[in-house]
């Protein structure tokens, strides 16, 4: 029995919070909001160090660890809102290149991800509009308008386009959390587009299940990370801001705002492990735990948020203290692979009509 | 992450299977309480003392069993009995406090002649520290033991003593130094509830049950050999032991036992399908797993003495309020049905929806407040600064 991270773990967590403490400092995340050119510095740094390429096989040049392993990794980039989109860029796209592409897709872009010299993101689930555009919804989907390549999972099929594919309209959007760039993405595909096949899995459902899964648990890391950092923060200030003669944490009023997010951070820690851990054992419960995680997580993260910006009084509302940079980024982990209902909704029809559940890998 | 218990646990395993073939399991007890049959339970009490699984670690000169600390047999044998559907043994003040502070705390003398006939169920303790004056500010407690030769004569009120009229004695925190600061005038008694000038009366609770008692005191005799520690450490005697209780309190296994209590509900009233209670269910469902893995985490860490720190701090207010609201949750799917109380026809599950319901209302309470909880993770989990003391202290 031994429940929790691992000493190899607790040590990857250690050099990734001292590397990001070191090299994308609160000062350069700011600026980065600045300038909105992307992040291909960062993410070459990043992938120096192995973060871009922790889930990517050994074979192609990554890590080949596990998702408990990055769900560490999320966890410390939400805490330090760095500017990356993790769960796509380095979990879904390489987990369905790996999955379902053949030797040479995987040769041509697994290492470049896992080098951080490529941005792959996918779109899964994605409409085909190929006599009319404009009636559709497009998808939203992370760093569309700056990659190097989309995985587009469409009736039934993996596809890898390019960027500059003619079959894609891609449309650059503007978020309220800066450290995340989303694009919308419509696929017309049509006779032009070089767009190729990810055609070697037995199974593509159940593979892109499992990287929707995969997705759900490391924004849930993503989203703790944030909140533990925005609680510490908090806590340091009601420490220190004085008002009617006394540190105002010492007024229950505010102390409570404070246990009480601690108390509701704690064991979403724990759920996040089995989670992360339940999908690294390919057991079956991962299918029920990722979206039911997803939506604690997501309840839990807001209530959060809102109450340490609340502790910060004044302030927190402005751009003059980085409370807000949390608060966005908890705002997106929320929305993104499900908003908590749907994902209850989901959770539930698979608890309580298994019969009728698709199959998960 | 090792989440199974390992092969070194298998002959433990067998033998506790091989123990209860032995017993022929269906001749046991399936729950023993303070109040169902006393002989029987007692008698399963002193059966599973003998074989070592309950007091497992208790040394063999007080009448356990002696082995070394390891939550992990503790837990194997756990999962057996509760397989077999058998008591897994008493729970109550006596053997979840008492004996652990007397272990601490308790000379040689009150080691023997107490821990043996407490953890076989031969007597029955309660505890004595609220007071009407003092609930949350307990050290601020009145009642009054004053020295006369070899006696302790005591006057004064405890309130919320649960199953005092069912104990043989009770182990309470009085004032022995009236001219000592608060928190150190106070002291560790163990009193016979039988002693003349102790009065119990019981306190009916909103749940309709007697669960709770009041104790008066007028001039009460108890000798001085039943005072633990020195006179005026009773405080730190009395806090180690909250420790355990709040340890106690909120254990996810029975909020999942629970939980699953109320998807039947659900299922029978047809409630499962309506997405708004499905809703519901699936936000308590992610709660329960949260507090379930969460005691797996809390279980590692005693099994590498490794301090918990804030993670085991939350245990109590995330665990009581899961309890209310998982019962509120099954009182909704009922409707008007509800309502309807113990010994009503058409009552579901004989009325314990609403009995539940209004006694974990009563655990967020007692046990140390949900507030004084979050007073607690506050100041000693996120170290924030205290309340500063009122001028009177």
């Amino acid at each position: 029995m031994d429940f929790g991270l691992s000493d190899s773990q607790l040590l990857l967590r250690r050099s990734i919070r001292e590397l990001l403490e070191r090299t994308v400092p609160i000062e350069r995340v700011r600026r980065h909001l600045a300038d909105s050119s992307g992040d291909r510095g960062l993410r070459l740094e990043l992938g120096d160090q192995g973060i871009t390429g922790l889930m990517v096989a050994e074979e192609h040049d990554g890590s080949g660890l596990g998702l408990l392993d990055a769900t560490v990794a999320a966890q410390e980039l939400g805490r330090l809102v760095t500017p990356i989109s993790f769960h796509s860029s380095c979990a879904v796209a390489p987990l369905l290149i790996q999955g379902a592409g053949d030797e040479a897709q995987r040769r041509r872009w697994l290492p470049e991800i896992a080098a951080g010299r490529a941005v792959v993101t996918a779109a899964l689930d994605l409409d085909v509009s190929p006599f009319d555009v404009s009636d559709r919804e497009p998808a939203t989907v992370a760093d569309a308008d700056l990659a190097d390549a989309i995985v587009i999972h469409t009736e039934g099929d993996l596809l890898l386009v390019e960027a500059g594919d003619p079959g894609l309209v891609i449309e650059p959007l503007q978020t309220v959390d800066e450290t995340r760039r989303v694009a919308a993405v419509r696929w017309i595909g049509g006779p032009t587009s070089r767009a190729t096949r990810l055609a070697s899995s037995p199974n593509v459902p159940a593979l892109v299940a499992r990287a929707e899964q995969a997705a759900q648990i490391l924004l849930s890391a993503d989203l703790l990370g944030a909140c533990q950092r925005a609680l510490g923060f908090a806590v340091d200030y009601a420490r220190e801001r004085r008002q009617f003669g006394r540190v105002i944490g010492s007024f229950q009023a505010v102390k409570h705002l404070c246990a009480e997010t601690a108390a509701a951070l704690e064991p979403l820690q724990s759920l996040l492990w089995y989670a992360a851990f339940a999908w690294d054992q390919r057991s079956a419960e991962a299918a029920q735990l990722a979206p039911l995680l997803k939506a604690h997580a997501a309840e839990v993260g807001s209530t959060a948020v809102t109450n340490t910006t609340q502790v910060m009084g004044g302030i927190g509302f402005t751009h003059e203290c980085d409370m807000h940079l949390w608060f966005k980024r908890v705002g997106y982990d929320r929305q993104f692979y499900g908003a908590p209902q749907t994902l209850r909704a989901q959770a539930a029809s698979l608890l309580f009509e298994s019969a009728a559940a698709p199959a998960a890998g | 992450m090792e989440l199974e218990i390992g092969p070194r646990y298998d002959p433990l395993r067998q033998e506790v299977r091989d123990f209860l073939a032995d017993q022929g399991v269906h001749a046991l007890p399936a729950a023993v309480g303070a109040r169902a049959d006393r002989d029987a339970g007692t008698r399963w009490q002193r059966t599973l003392v003998e074989h070592g699984y309950v007091g497992r670690t208790i040394p063999r000169n007080y009448g356990g069993f002696g082995a070394a600390e390891d939550p992990l047999e503790t837990l194997v044998i756990e999962q057996e009995l509760s397989r077999a559907r058998v008591s897994t043994g008493m729970q109550n003040q006596g053997i979840g406090m008492l004996v652990p502070t007397l272990l601490h705390y308790g000379s040689e003398e009150q080691k023997q002649r107490w821990i043996g006939p407490t953890i076989r169920g031969e007597t029955i303790w309660c505890q004595g520290y609220s007071e009407p004056e003092s609930g949350s500010d307990l050290a601020s407690l009145r009642t009054r033991a004053r020295r006369d030769g070899d006696d302790y004569v005591i006057n004064g009120q405890k309130i919320w003593t649960s199953s005092a009229r069912e104990s043989d004695m009770m182990f309470a925190l009085v004032r022995t130094e009236p001219d000592a600061k608060k928190h150190s005038g106070i002291s560790y008694l163990l009193l016979e509830v039988k002693t003349p000038g102790i009065d119990v009366r019981p306190l009916m609770t909103m749940t309709g049950d007697a669960t709770f008692n009041e104790v008066f005191f007028t001039d009460a005799r108890v000798p001085v050999t039943n005072l633990v520690g020195a006179p005026g450490q009773g405080w730190e005697i009395g806090t180690y032991l909250l420790r355990h209780e709040r340890d106690m309190l909120g254990r996810p296994q029975q909020s999942e036992t629970m939980l699953a209590s109320c998807v039947e509900v659900l299922r029978d009233t047809g409630k499962i399908a309506d997405p708004l209670f499905r809703d519901r269910l699936i936000s308590l469902q992610a709660r329960v797993l949260a507090m379930k893995y969460h005691g797996l985490r809390l279980l590692t860490d005693r099994l590498k003495e490794r301090d918990s720190g804030l993670s085991r701090l939350v245990v109590k207010l995330n665990g009581c309020q899961l309890n209310y609201d998982i019962c509120a949750l099954a009182i909704d799917a009922l409707g008007e049905r509800g309502v309807l109380r113990r010994g009503s026809p058409r009552v579901r599950d004989g009325g314990a929806w609403q009995i539940q319901y209004m006694y974990s209302l009563g655990l967020i309470i007692g046990g140390g407040t949900a507030q004084i909880q979050k007073n607690i993770i506050g100041e000693v989990g996120l170290g924030l600064p205290r309340e500063p003391k009122s001028a009177t202290g």
